[in-house]
């Protein structure tokens, strides 16, 4: 492909330039800091503490710290710090494949309906507001039911009821880029649609769909919890939406054994979000000068 | 000192008070009785309708022939008196002369025969009334019930909200029964309590019925029946003041925390013949659970005691067999499979059941049919790896989708809460009976059980009319199961009423809620 060297483009600012503004960022670094603590806390964690989370290991509803067991046990007598160990694996898998899952068909999507415009743009975006007005937890709720709840349908459910702000972001963005000369420069010089649109355009419009993204991430963590304290989760897999949700019932005796699972889920989502905000300002180029 | 003796005092001093013309505790008149109910029911006609949340307000709205006190004596409801006559195959009902439904006209024998031929028809219960022929009417207040055989069954199928006397000029327009638009709104009953307004998931108001058959009852004025799904929501309302009365409590933490409180009672009474029973049902008929030295061997690793202790936390019952230990047909003396892994071990040894390198021998599943028995599931899966079972749980979106799949007969295992439904013949034999074996149907003999002698005994006990040979023949019959085991039981689901210290005569016959609460009364 021959590129025109006079014409810049001007939406992507390197790679060291956005890697210097996320790490000036006090905040990013910290949210960055606790959430490779906690997926370390999951994948290695369970080397060190190996008790097994679905293993009855105790007298059930023993308070924290009593006997041994630092968070407690739940209903069963099962350890509960084991069950928050275990469970980070579990809650942050399905949170980084779901936010992927509505990544890929929200991009795909909205870059198709930005790219082509009318008929194609006109059907995509209706059935992008179709599920945009669905409300997001009871669709996911009916593809659990029919599916079954296993991590699986879990993760796709939520990653089918997410996606329409990306699509949506996508969509804008491309029907700005695809305007820019670069673009025009690019098509004169005989790139078919398929190399505009994943070659030429998606890369210059990565920066919001991937804050999008990471704010994504953070919503399908709470989204899971939300499905298990339903009941919808899959209960062969400790995850902490699950700690929570089969626990609940027992929330006025034993309010420990939901509040340490809370506890997790809302230390990882603010550590979540810290990352995008960061992410949003090194990626933004209307933020360089700051 | 047992509860019988203190019962037997307490009716001794009562009879003597009485007799010294001295009052204790007068019922008092008047007043609003706010109840909660722990579901929505799909609409209010027992008739066509079971469950314990359509039974609550449909035995406040409809009135039964005959209705059971404590100690499982028939007494007078609708029918004043009645005969069993032919070796119990005919059956008459004298009806009270006066009563009236709740739009004014006077029940007649003739709406007795409409309710028992609609609920023949509709109620998803096929024995109650299977064995009734035909019912004549030879005058308005005469009902004769004749039966192909002796039914000893019909009794407690007359009472509670099992047959509810509903009205033919009403719900015999030619209109579906079970969809009735009458069994919402403008439900005209013959009971104590009329409907003033029922919204689906939010309450249902019921009022004092004037011209109620009985003379001065009901003794309140209006009852509003909260519908609160969330367990932790009653409580907390239970403990404010702003729920009277709860009937079907089942979360154990919840019945040990209330039971803290000074200001209401927590009794387990009143739910003999409800007999709710949770129990793990084995797929005899595919899988590794066909083999009966499988099933065996894993009612030897549950503990039944850590289900009473732990997850029950003490409030519950063992139920060693599938009748409630509160009927008086229950047999206790049956081999009660009591934790002993190294002999599950053993059996699975000696069956050819070899452990793998992971020390795993096979795997099956564990359903689950409503979220409380949630705990058990996950508890089975914990307790069959000590024997080298792989359990997977599995999770059922809702409920029909649970009922769906082990109606199917696709599982391996399952727990589940069934209930006896007073008589044997109305709720066990279901459960276990050959010909009850059918596909898509919840509750029937899921477990595809078959024993051609279980199903001979279960045919003598349903006709036999002698009290102490039908027990004989129960007691042979819980023993055969238990032998063949389609089933582990392991203990009573813990139902119990809490009620605030304002509240008079709650009831606490073997019906529950399912009764009429015309007795019920607030105190000042």
């Amino acid at each position: 492909m021959l590129e025109n060297e006079e014409i810049e483009e001007p939406t992507i600012k390197p790679v060291k330039e956005i890697f210097q503004t996320f790490f000036k960022s006090y905040s990013a670094v910290t949210g960055l800091v606790i959430l490779i603590g906690i997926a370390v806390m999951g994948f290695i964690g369970p080397l060190f503490y190996p008790t097994d989370p679905f293993d009855m290991v105790w007298m059930p509803f023993s308070p924290p710290g009593a006997d041994g067991f630092l968070l407690g046990t739940d209903y069963l007598g099962r350890d509960i710090l084991s069950q928050i160990i275990n469970g980070a694996r579990v809650s942050i898998a399905i949170g980084f494949s779901a936010a992927l899952v509505s990544c890929f068909i929200g991009v795909g999507i909205g870059s198709f309906a930005g790219f082509y415009g009318g008929w194609v743009e006109e059907t995509l975006m209706r059935i992008t507001e179709f599920f945009q007005v669905l409300p997001t937890l009871l669709f996911a709720m009916v593809i659990v039911a029919l599916f079954g709840s296993s991590v699986l349908s879990i993760t796709l459910a939520i990653g089918a009821v997410s996606w329409a702000s990306v699509a949506r972001i996508t969509r804008s963005e491309f029907l700005r880029i695809k305007e820019l000369d670069f673009v025009l420069a690019s098509r004169s010089s005989g790139s078919n649609n398929m190399a505009l649109i994943f070659r030429v355009i998606l890369p210059n419009a990565a920066a919001p769909i991937i804050v999008q993204s990471a704010l994504l991430v953070g919503a399908a963590i709470t989204f899971e919890a939300g499905l298990a304290f339903l009941g919808l989760s899959d209960p062969n897999v400790i995850s902490w939406g699950q700690v929570i949700g089969s626990n609940r019932v027992y929330i006025l005796d034993a309010t420990y054994t939901v509040t340490f699972p809370g506890i997790a889920i809302f230390i990882t989502v603010l550590a979540i979000s810290l990352v995008g905000d960061g992410l949003n300002d090194a990626l933004n180029p209307k933020l360089r000068s700051r | 000192m047992n509860k019988h003796f203190l019962k037997t005092l307490l009716l001794t001093a009562t009879l003597i008070f009485t007799s010294l013309g001295v009052s204790i505790a007068e019922p008092k008149k008047g007043g609003t009785l706010i109840a909660a109910v722990g579901n929505s029911p799909r609409h209010l006609n027992p008739a066509v309708q079971s469950g314990i949340v359509t039974g609550f307000p449909g035995a406040q709205l409809f009135a039964t022939p005959i209705r059971y006190d404590n100690n499982w004596e028939p007494q007078p409801y609708l029918a004043e008196s009645w005969e069993i006559s032919d070796g119990g195959k005919t059956v008459r009902l004298n009806l009270v002369k006066d009563a009236v439904f709740h739009d004014g006209v006077p029940i007649k024998s003739s709406d007795v025969k409409f309710s028992l031929e609609t609920i023949k028809k509709n109620h998803p219960f096929k024995t109650m009334f299977a064995p009734v022929v035909s019912v004549e009417t030879p005058d308005e207040h005469t009902a004769i019930l004749k039966l192909s055989s002796p039914h000893p069954a019909l009794m407690l199928a007359m009472s509670s909200q099992l047959m509810a006397i509903i009205p033919e000029h009403v719900y015999g327009d030619g209109q579906d029964p079970k969809t009735h638009p009458q069994n919402s709104e403008n439900v005209v009953g013959s009971g104590p309590f009329k409907l003033v307004e029922f919204k689906s998931g939010e309450h249902i108001i019921l009022e004092r019925f004037d011209d109620f058959f009985i003379d001065g009852r009901p003794y309140l004025d209006k009852m509003v029946l909260k519908i609160i799904k969330d367990p932790a929501t009653r409580t907390i309302g239970l403990e404010n003041g702003e729920i009277d009365f709860y009937a079907f409590e089942n979360v154990a933490r919840n019945i040990v925390r209330l039971k803290k409180n000074d200001n209401l009672t927590v009794t387990p009474d009143g739910y003999a013949a409800i007999g709710p029973i949770d129990w793990l049902a084995f797929n005899t008929k595919t899988g590794k659970t066909a083999d009966v030295n499988v099933r065996r061997a894993i009612a030897y690793a549950i503990d039944r005691n850590f289900i009473l202790k732990a997850i029950m936390l003490g409030v519950a019952d063992e139920a060693r067999t599938g009748i409630h230990p509160g009927s008086p047909f229950y047999e206790p003396n049956v081999e009660p499979y009591n934790l002993d892994i190294d002999k599950a071990n053993k059996i699975l040894d000696d069956a050819g059941y070899k452990k793998g390198s992971d020390g795993m021998r096979f795997g099956l599943t564990v359903d689950f049919g409503w979220p409380g028995l949630k705990p058990n599931a996950e508890y089975t899966k914990a307790a069959l790896k000590k024997i080298g079972i792989d359990v997977t749980v599995r999770a059922s979106a809702d409920f029909p989708t649970w009922a769906k799949t082990v109606s199917n007969h696709n599982f391996d295992l399952t727990w589940d809460t069934v209930f006896n439904w007073g008589d044997p013949v109305i709720g066990v034999h279901r459960t276990y009976q050959t010909s009850n074996i059918k596909k898509g149907v919840i509750w029937s003999n899921t477990q595809q059980y078959s024993n051609p002698k279980v199903d001979a005994i279960m045919e003598k006990a349903g006709v036999e009319n002698d009290m102490d040979k039908r027990k004989a023949l129960y007691s042979e019959l819980q023993k055969m199961l238990a032998n063949d085991l389609p089933v582990y039981w392991t203990n009573t689901l813990p139902y119990h009423t809490i009620y605030s210290k304002k509240v008079g005569n709650p009831p606490m016959g073997i019906w529950a809620t399912s009764s009429p609460m015309d007795m019920t009364y607030i105190k000042d």
